[in-house]
């Protein structure tokens, strides 16, 4: 990705706008008793089209965001989105991965990793407090939104970010030329 | 040039991850910093719009979860309503007898007067986490508003949790089930004492520790908060605030506590509006 002051400024916008999503809209919706979480979709997202570099650091700005706006330890979501981010990116960058399923997937597998990474975080740092079973079917169902949202998120911030991707593949429908006089 | 843009990029992350241990470490069981605070107040104008812009779609979305959850709902709220009527109808009269016993004794009357030395200040929910392993909620009134950290807030039916952090234009609530949250609470009639934590990722299911086994506890049987004072130390919730009835009380023998199950009054999955519980001494 070849990040100039305006993609950065893109960037920036897509980290805020995803964000606010978040915490106003999607963690405030319910379907089966379950909150999507869109944020490691997001950042799968970015480092699938930006490279590792993008996903590690959007990943590092969207958890600290989230932890500053939420008054919470800052530092855990931060460590969690960021391993995200760059492992996507990292699967862009040594694996060929193509496929229209390919994105959803990936923020299906994001999105559970993530989940199941912030859950270590969050144990290692104690929990004092019994867990429910109920948190199994809480991390398959987010996975299963991210699967469905996956393909909405990947379009628009490729949309967004456009102007800055360098392997995007330039089709264009050529016009066949029009013979005179036949 | 390719080995340097590699040792670049792992630079990077390695600062990246030593920022994340380095900002836990640092800000982990302490109180809302002062960074947090004010990024916190540059952004409740932004959530208050996005909260208010997005209402429709959100209950439009919620609307398809709460029609499948209404049949369920119903036939649970009606065994309720039975239940209930039949509790009012003692209550009236034990409430009657109260009042006769309290003028006899020449009991003050320290329970209401603890609530009512509080005044409610109305906030609108903002935003909410997104994870299981959180579980606040923004609201739109602060520090202007006469709200201070801890708090306690209320929606409708029963408590909802405390002020976590405080700034201008806004606050953050720790729900009940937060796995932070703790809550010295009563069974009543019976009057057994016990400690409210959360069982995390079930936001319909709280569970009341330490609880004196030798005292009968049974389904359908409120929970209120206990309102404790011992010298300057108090509990941060004034007595008698409804939190949930009890849903299930397993029999264990043989042990000098015990664990019951209970459901919060309060929906804490769909919170619009709650009541700050502001001023007021607490305990």
């Amino acid at each position: 990705m070849i990040v100039t002051t305006k993609i950065l400024v893109r960037l920036v916008a897509i980290v805020i706008a995803g964000v606010l999503l978040q915490l106003s809209f999607f963690s405030r919706i319910e379907l089966f008793h379950v909150s999507p979480d869109v944020l490691p979709a997001l950042v799968v997202v970015l480092g699938l089209l930006g490279g590792s570099m993008t996903g590690a650091i959007t990943g590092f700005s969207i958890g600290l965001l989230v932890d500053c706006l939420l008054v919470e330890a800052l530092g855990a979501t931060s460590l969690v989105l960021l391993c995200t981010g760059y492992l996507a990116g990292l699967v862009r960058e040594r694996l060929e991965v193509r496929g229209s399923l390919a994105p959803p997937l990936f923020c299906m597998g994001g999105t559970l990793f993530a989940a199941l990474g912030f859950g270590i975080v969050q144990l290692l740092l104690g929990v004092d407090a019994s867990i429910s079973p109920l948190i199994i079917r809480e991390l398959a169902l987010q996975s299963v939104y991210a699967f469905f949202l996956g393909w909405p998120i990947y379009i628009g911030v490729r949309r967004v970010l456009r102007p800055a991707l360098v392997e995007e593949p330039q089709v264009r429908r050529r016009r066949q030329p029009t013979v005179l006089g036949t | 040039m390719y080995r340097k843009q590699v040792r670049r990029r792992r630079a990077v992350l390695a600062l990246l991850i030593i920022s994340s241990f380095a900002l836990l470490t640092l800000t982990y069981g302490q109180r809302s910093g002062g960074v947090q605070r004010t990024v916190s107040a540059a952004f409740a104008p932004l959530q208050t719009v996005a909260d208010r812009a997005l209402k429709p779609a959100r209950d439009l979305v919620n609307w398809f979860d709460q029609t499948f959850d209404a049949r369920g709902e119903n036939k649970r709220l009606q065994a309720e309503l039975e239940t209930a009527r039949a509790q009012a109808i003692a209550g009236k009269a034990a409430v009657g007898e109260n009042a006769d016993l309290r003028k006899l004794l020449k009991l003050d009357r320290t329970s209401v007067v603890a609530v009512s030395a509080y005044k409610a200040v109305t906030g609108r929910v903002i935003s909410r986490s997104p994870t299981i392993w959180y579980a606040t909620v923004g609201i739109d009134i602060g520090k202007g508003d006469g709200v201070r950290v801890d708090d306690p807030v209320m929606a409708g039916e029963g408590l909802v949790g405390r002020i976590a952090a405080v700034s201008g234009g806004s606050s953050q609530v720790t729900l009940l089930t937060d796995h932070k949250s703790a809550v010295t609470a009563k069974v009543v009639p019976q009057g057994v004492q016990g400690l409210i934590r959360p069982a995390v990722g079930d936001p319909e299911d709280l569970v009341l520790d330490f609880i004196d086994s030798s005292r009968k506890v049974g389904r359908g049987d409120a929970v209120v908060t206990a309102g404790w004072r011992a010298g300057d130390v108090s509990s941060l919730f004034p007595p008698n605030l409804p939190v949930g009835e009890v849903t299930e009380a397993p029999i264990v023998e043989q042990e000098a506590s015990r664990q019951v199950h209970l459901r919060p009054y309060a929906d804490l999955r769909n919170l619009d509006f709650v009541q700050v519980l502001t001023g007021g001494s607490r305990g």
